[in-house]
């Protein structure tokens, strides 16, 4: 499906949110880096997809109707075996039929454990003056606690894209810190510019979150994703 | 919010107007039409001015009219100080006159209330009707100095603005004549405009005009909100890519964003947006009220940095220090320079040839010691090593000194690189005469050490950021 086919779709079933697993095929078809994810609409399937990706793995509960999946105790990470997949689908299903009784649930995604990296944040939102911006952060506490973020405009230029990263108070962390090891800035210059395409080319979404993206030495990948299309 | 029609009249007739009515009380006063005449004839208006008010006949010598209607010239432009209410029934005259450019001083719209809200959206919409552009409702209005265009509604206790290259705008009449002494000052004024409530003429419209005015060559903007951001963004890169932009922007606080809604009825804006809406579009943000006036001086009246490296003269070590921590907020470094030139300082006072060039030693205990100084200011400029220089100048207590360093400053003339000077000393009479002096002959000269490094700095990163995109 293409990405305007799958706007479409979304508007014919009258819904603004995109799924975790929507959002991600949308960024992937957009050439974003996305962590492999499938959506298993029953526990046998979430079992075979996850012996087929390799363990460990990560279940996210898919629905339309949950946008906060861990509040609703929608998410289970680090499965090593399948019993564990088997027993995080079971628990998963009666966490969300307790908390979301009217949710309409699709089947969990089943994605593998990305390896940790430096998590950062990509999102866009819309200003009402200067329209869509991005916004770039570290993960964690440094977005939630010290607000430590950076804003552009759209259409960003290369030069934007690596100032708002080099503008963070933690940028130091992206350099490599204590042994850690450095992040591929160009591979995040990318991900920041192709989030500042797909906002100019698609008017219809009104809030996008790539949160985490996993920088790594080599390469970004997102790990999670979230997309909100206008009323 | 789009902007109405991309096509719509310059600017022009707001600035350089042949002739101009002035609609308002005719009564002798502190505000009104009558101050506004006065000022213009005092200003020396080479145009017309019908003065419109239908219980004159005359004043000073010019014949008074009823309304524009029985003016029978042409009218360039039109300015408006009577009660908000007859603000619509004049400008559809306006209209029909065939007048392009209306000054809206009248207040009580968009920044009152609901109805006043109401009025400003009817003139938008009569405007729209005609080719009439607004600038206003709710302003000081307008100054081109070099016309002698002060229409100034409120008295101001002098009557020339000394002409220049400086473009000040603003969304207050707190940079109009009546509120600033430019009277007094040195520096000269290309273009003054409060855009009031900017119900039609913006931020953008003007950039755009001074962008093309060859009399400005620096535009230094006070905003409290941004009418039409993407708009804002492409002229602002546009500009900024020939002529420096400052603008200093209110409501950094969510509470002075809220008062400024309500102040000139605009919509609020995200603080961190803008600012990285400066970032993207080059413009260089102020930080305080006093900077919007000093900090163009630096873009005036001296040549732009080739680079990043400055140079210090002072008379103490402790100001060369606080000067080097300030400048390292806007990545100046300070360098060594260049073994010629230390070779020579030295010279000049052994260990004068250092980072900081510190002539307080020669000057306790040479005798002639003018006669060095010129000496060590001009090796310094001419260093090779450095972009910028700092320089620290001491008056005496009967203002010793001044026709020495103006004798030197005039052999800088048509310096390379750019100096920002600060005057101190224990006498503000003889402090302020060097200043004045000093900027008299096209040297700047700042309140504090803090504004002249800041003032380098600024200039340095224009530059940059200039030479980078070319």
């Amino acid at each position: 499906m293409k990405k305007s086919a799958m706007i479409a779709q979304l508007r014919k079933e009258g819904r603004r949110i995109l799924t975790e697993f929507e959002s991600k095929k949308f960024l992937k078809q957009a050439g974003i880096p996305v962590i492999e994810t499938r959506l298993a609409r029953t526990q046998k399937e979430a079992i075979l997809f996850s012996q087929e990706m390799g363990f460990p793995v990560a279940l996210k509960i898919a629905s339309p109707d949950i946008v906060h999946k861990s509040d609703s105790g929608g998410v289970k990470l680090s499965l090593n075996h399948a019993s564990d997949v088997k027993a995080a689908y079971s628990q998963i299903m009666d966490r969300v039929q307790e908390k979301n009784p009217s949710a309409s649930i699709r089947g969990v995604s089943v994605q593998k454990m990305a390896k940790p990296g430096t998590e950062v944040i990509v999102g866009a939102s819309k200003d009402p003056q200067f329209g869509p911006v991005i916004m770039f952060g570290l993960g964690g506490i440094f977005v939630e606690v010290l607000k430590d973020v950076s804003f552009r405009i759209i259409p960003l230029s290369r030069k934007d894209a690596l100032e708002m990263i080099e503008e963070l108070k933690g940028y130091p962390l992206l350099q490599g810190y204590r042994g850690k090891e450095p992040a591929d800035l160009p591979a995040l210059i990318e991900i920041i510019l192709k989030i500042s395409g797909v906002m100019e080319e698609n008017p219809e979404i009104r809030e996008l979150e790539l949160n985490p993206v996993m920088a790594y030495k080599k390469g970004a990948l997102a790990v999670d994703a979230r997309i909100i299309l206008e009323e | 919010m789009p902007h109405k029609k991309p096509e719509r009249s310059g600017l022009t007739p707001f600035f350089d107007p042949r002739s101009i009515a002035v609609i308002g009380s005719l009564k002798e006063g502190f505000f009104g039409g009558y101050v506004v005449i006065k000022s213009l004839i005092n200003a020396g208006f080479k145009g017309e001015i019908y003065p419109v008010n239908p219980s004159y006949r005359e004043i000073w010598g010019l014949t008074v009219y009823p309304s524009i209607k029985e003016v029978p010239q042409r009218i360039d432009l039109v300015l408006i100080i009577t009660g908000s209410k007859s603000v619509p029934g004049i400008l559809r005259e306006c209209i029909q006159k065939g007048v392009r450019a209306a000054i809206v001083v009248s207040d009580g719209f968009a920044e009152r209330d609901e109805e006043g809200r109401r009025l400003q959206e009817e003139i938008v919409a009569i405007a729209g009707q005609g080719d009439l552009r607004i600038i206003g409702p709710n302003t000081a209005g307008v100054a081109n100095p070099a016309k002698g265009l002060i229409p100034n509604p409120y008295e101001m206790g002098y009557e020339r603005v000394k002409e220049g290259t400086i473009a000040i705008c603003a969304q207050t009449g707190m940079i109009n004549p009546q509120a600033f002494p430019y009277g007094d000052l040195r520096y000269g004024v290309s273009k003054i405009c409060d855009f009031g409530n900017k119900c039609d003429v913006d931020e953008c419209d003007i950039m755009d005009y001074l962008e093309r005015d060859p009399l400005t060559k620096v535009m230094t903007l006070y905003l409290e909100s941004i009418k039409d951001g993407r708009r804002f963004l492409k002229v602002s890169k546009r500009v900024t890519s020939r002529k420096p932009v400052l603008i200093l922007k209110s409501g950094r606080t969510g509470q002075g964003a809220r008062v400024s809604a309500s102040h000139t009825g605009s919509l609020a804006l995200d603080d961190r947006i803008f600012d990285a809406a400066c970032k993207q579009s080059g413009i260089i943000r102020l930080e305080n009220f006093r900077e919007l006036f000093e900090l163009p001086k630096i873009f005036a009246y001296q040549p732009l940095p080739k680079g990043n490296r400055l140079g210090i003269i002072t008379f103490t070590g402790g100001v060369g220090v606080l000067a080097i921590d300030e400048g390292a907020k806007y990545g100046l470094s300070v360098p060594l320079l260049s073994p010629r030139t230390r070779k020579k300082l030295d010279a000049i006072f052994p260990g004068l040839g250092k980072r900081i060039v510190d002539i307080g030693p020669p000057m306790a205990v040479v005798n002639d010691y003018m006669s060095i100084y010129s000496e060590i200011l001009k090796t310094v400029t001419v260093d090779p090593c450095i972009d910028s220089i700092f320089n620290v100048i001491w008056t005496g207590p009967s203002g010793e000194f001044i026709e020495e360093y103006l004798k030197i400053y005039r052999e800088l003339q048509g310096n390379r690189v750019p100096v920002a000077s600060w005057v101190y000393g224990p006498r503000l009479d003889s402090i302020n005469e060097m200043s004045r002096r000093l900027e008299e002959l096209g040297f700047p000269v700042f309140p504090d050490i803090e504004m002249a490094i800041k003032a380098l700095g600024v200039a340095s990163q224009y530059a940059k950021a200039k030479g980078g995109d070319q």
